[in-house]
């Protein structure tokens, strides 16, 4: 994500900055924490040198910093990358995100499930948190829905030392299919557990375990919704992932980075044309697509709706071979 | 001062909108004030409330929650189970609640954070403890049910820390609101205060408005009273008291205008009074004069009638003589009459003249007919004493003819010699007292030319009188033309005597018409004293008219005099 950003915030400025002033990227980390999200937010709140944020990446961290951002007598935007919970839809007025929410990847997801891997019985392991409680909402009403059943959605969070119970009791059960609505630490803990307990069902992930081929073998062969691949047929995505790797020796840009990528492109259109005011970039922001002209970015096309989501915006299945996230052609 | 503030209606309305406009704003102030605190309180009592109902909404459903899963990991059963999921749900709405609170401070939400961290894995315990339960582990379930109790109680301190903070921050609010409150009062009490200055301000600058102008005007009026009418300054004032100077400054203008003219009138009606008085002192003083001269006269021509009865009686022989003489004295004396009628006549005129003359103006109208018909008259005595000068001389040289004649007698004629020398000397003593008469008459003229002169000045307005002065012209008209005849009469006489200078008759009969004549010139004198006197009492009357006029002018004049204009 940051790369994403760096990327796009130095091409801008090669070709002269925004207004004929260069953009400068004041970077903050969370930590994927919600507290780290807090005090980030409060600090960038206070400089008012800064005119819109982007980020943040995980939907805790983004709505614990919303709110930070969205009070107060100088509220700024927030555009995240990422952040895919479908409780943060309309959390404020200057909560933005270039991301489909998880009313976008559940259903996707269980439709997958039911369709293409003909699932009837599915199991759950979700972050006990807004994103995973999220996720695993639409995923077991689309399943259910299409006749699926759900035999149990079992919650976790970071400390949690074993989901092997869990496991245990769906393997009694028996199930065909495990969304694992959560994010990576809990995905490759249920993932490892899986392994050592010799279960191997079909695993399906959402967008929070994008990077989880990094983890080896466990990862093989689950099937990971993305809003975003870099295998992307489209000019200005080619060109993106050629000037990403270039800039980053070989690597491949994920969801995040092209959505950090599109952000900065966005934000840098808006103050060019609101001016640098923070009211007036939200202003031109809630125009975007209504009323404004979309944005055709590398992760295709950004046009908000009220509740500053992008519905229109697809997300794709792709699967996890020999190391790498890739498109799943579906059958 | 702008023409916002030229009357005093101005002043108080500007002044009062002013004051009604501050206690207005006071009010509005006050009002806002009081509904700001309302809202403020309302505010925080909904915050406090929200808060705390959220911090044990939350610590209660999580309790239902451990409730729901300690019943299920007892008694296994979907029911417990849904339970433990909606206390869970409804635990997650109370988070949300408790996150969308106003004004959490980077504190306060980290609390939140750890609230719904502990809730998460609170929440993930159980669902464990409950999985190792549904797989027969209960050993393992009750050690999960164990371990989470201290996270149960944190969360439990946690939520109650934050109500309380959330107490804490309402009060401190309320004390915001208390000092704001204080401020706005103070400002009220300031711009009351400021607004009670300006009252009295307001009061005293309106006050000062009306009493100042007015003392002016009164002290104006005054002056006024007082008599002195010369012009005042009133100096700047309000409209309503401007009009009323203006007023004032008008009636002093018309006051001065009229004492002006009041002043130069009774001057002028002083001084012709005196005029008046002085031409009428010597008016009396000339008719005085008239009457002690025509008082001689008259006892002259009574001397005469006496010398020329007893000449008569000598001259009674010499009748056939004097016959024709006499017819011709008989014409004379006819004249005579004439001029009398006339006489009488003037004196008619001129008493209707003195009955109408009431006033002033027609009392000097008449004296100055009089004087004028004084002066006719003395023309009259001057032909009178002509006419006595010429018998006399007729008389002298019919003496000398008889004693001529009586010479011639020899002896016979010297007792009429005798006689003709005493006629003579008669007519030598009746010439000297027509000499007399005339020298008289020219001193009463000369006397009443200077009075009619006087006269002339005091009477230039007087035109009245040319009536009556004409109707004395036509009088003395007639008078001249009678003389006249009394002229071609004497001749007559003068040549009936040449022709018959022997006679002495004729001399007994002019004596006798002498006598007769002399008569009506005793007649006419004293016709003449009556008028002077009556003249005199007109001028005294005038006099006296005069002096009054002149008193009544003098007082006037010191009346007006009171004035200073």
């Amino acid at each position: 994500m940051l790369r994403g950003a760096q990327l796009a915030v130095a091409q801008i400025n090669a070709q002269g900055g925004v207004r004929g002033r260069p953009l400068k990227l004041r970077i903050a980390d969370d930590s994927g924490s919600e507290d780290q999200a807090v005090r980030v937010a409060e600090q960038l709140y206070a400089d008012p040198a800064l005119v819109a944020v982007v980020g943040h990446l995980s939907s805790d961290a983004s709505r614990a910093a919303a709110e930070v951002y969205g009070s107060g007598p100088s509220p700024l935007v927030t555009i995240s990358p990422s952040a895919s919970s479908p409780e943060l839809s309309g959390l404020n007025p200057y909560f933005f995100r270039v991301c489909p929410s998880a009313s976008t990847h559940g259903p996707r997801l269980a439709r997958f499930a039911r369709e293409v891997l003909v699932a009837r019985r599915a199991g759950i392991i979700y972050t006990n948190n807004d994103y995973g409680r999220g996720l695993r909402r639409a995923f077991a009403g689309e399943f259910t829905r299409l006749g699926g059943v759900v035999v149990e959605a079992d919650p976790e969070v970071a400390a949690t030392p074993s989901l092997e119970p869990y496991l245990s009791r769906m393997r009694r059960a028996g199930v065909d299919v495990l969304m694992l609505a959560s994010e990576r630490p809990g995905a490759e803990l249920a993932l490892r557990e899986m392994s050592k307990l010799g279960i191997r069902w079909s695993v399906l992930g959402g967008d929070a375990l994008a990077g989880i081929e990094a983890a080896g073998a466990i990862a093989e062969g689950i099937h990971l919704s993305s809003a975003y691949l870099p295998g992307r047929r489209d000019s200005r995505n080619a060109t993106f992932v050629a000037d990403y790797a270039r800039a980053y020796r070989g690597q491949r840009p994920d969801h995040r980075g092209a959505g950090a990528y599109d952000v900065v492109l966005l934000l840098a259109r808006a103050v060019d044309e609101a001016g640098p005011e923070r009211r007036a970039i939200r202003d031109y922001l809630a125009q975007v697509g209504r009323g404004k002209a979309p944005l055709e970015g590398v992760t295709g096309t950004i046009e908000f709706d009220a509740n500053g989501d992008i519905p229109a915006k697809p997300v794709v299945i792709g699967v996890v071979r020999g190391g790498r996230f890739v498109s799943e052609r579906e059958r | 001062m702008g023409p916002l503030f030229e009357t005093i209606r101005s002043r108080l309305l500007v002044g009062l909108a002013v004051l009604m406009a501050g206690l207005l704003g006071t009010v509005a102030l006050g009002a806002a004030t009081l509904r700001l605190m309302q809202q403020a309180v309302a505010t925080e009592l909904a915050a406090l409330q929200a808060s705390s109902e959220v911090g044990s909404g939350l610590v209660t459903s999580v309790f239902e929650e451990i409730r729901a899963a300690q019943q299920y990991l007892t008694a296994p059963g979907a029911e417990a189970w849904a339970q433990f999921d909606a206390a869970a749900e409804h635990t997650v709405q109370y988070e949300r609640r408790l996150e969308a609170l106003g004004d959490l401070t980077v504190e306060d939400r980290l609390t939140v954070n750890r609230l719904k961290q502990l809730h998460a894995t609170i929440e993930v315990e159980y669902a464990i403890a409950r999985a190792l339960k549904d797989l027969g582990r209960d050993r393992e379930a009750v050690a999960r049910t164990v371990a989470v109790r201290p996270q149960a109680d944190e969360l439990t301190r946690l939520a109650r820390s934050l109500s309380s903070h959330q107490a804490l921050k309402a009060s401190q609010a309320a004390d915001r609101l208390a000092a704001t409150s204080q401020r706005r009062e103070r400002t009220m009490w300031f711009i009351l205060s400021m607004i009670a200055a300006g009252a009295v301000l307001l009061s005293r600058w309106t006050l000062q408005a009306v009493q100042e102008p007015l003392e002016r005007l009164v002290t104006a009026a005054e002056r006024f009273g007082s008599g002195d009418l010369r012009p005042v300054t009133t100096g700047k004032m309000p409209r309503e008291f401007r009009v009323l100077a203006d007023a004032m400054q008008q009636m002093g203008d018309r006051l001065r205008q009229i004492v002006a003219a009041v002043i130069g009138e009774s001057d002028r009606i002083a001084g012709s009074a005196g005029d008046l008085s002085a031409a009428s002192v010597k008016m009396a003083a000339a008719s005085s004069d008239v009457a002690s001269a025509m008082v001689e006269i008259s006892g002259g021509a009574n001397h005469q009638r006496g010398a020329l009865a007893a000449m008569g009686t000598d001259l009674e022989d010499l009748g056939r003589v004097v016959a024709e003489m006499a017819e011709a004295a008989e014409r004379v004396a006819q004249l005579g009459e004439e001029i009398r009628t006339v006489a009488d006549r003037h004196r008619d005129d001129v008493a209707t003249a003195g009955n109408t003359l009431l006033d002033v103006r027609e009392v000097v109208q008449t004296t100055s007919r009089q004087i004028q018909q004084l002066a006719q008259l003395s023309t009259a005595i001057d032909d009178f004493v002509d006419l006595i000068k010429r018998i006399s001389s007729q008389t002298n040289l019919l003496a000398l003819n008889a004693a001529i004649e009586a010479a011639r007698a020899g002896e016979h004629g010297r007792g009429f010699a005798v006689v003709a020398e005493e006629v003579r000397q008669l007519a030598d003593e009746s010439a000297r007292a027509a000499e007399e008469v005339t020298r008289t008459t020219a001193l009463v003229r000369e006397q009443m030319e200077e009075v009619t002169a006087t006269m002339a000045a005091g009477q230039a307005k007087v035109r009245g009188i040319e009536t009556v002065a004409e109707g004395a012209a036509r009088a003395l008209g007639e008078i001249g033309a009678a003389i006249e005849q009394v002229e071609q009469a004497a001749t007559r006489v003068r040549f009936a005597a040449q022709a018959q200078r022997e006679t002495g008759d004729r001399l007994q009969h002019q004596a006798g018409e002498v006598g007769h004549r002399a008569t009506a010139h005793a007649a006419s004198a004293q016709q003449v004293t009556a008028a002077a006197r009556e003249q005199g009492a007109s001028i005294e009357e005038m006099a006296g008219a005069a002096a009054a006029l002149l008193e009544a002018a003098e007082k006037l004049r010191g009346l007006v005099r009171g004035f200073r204009v």
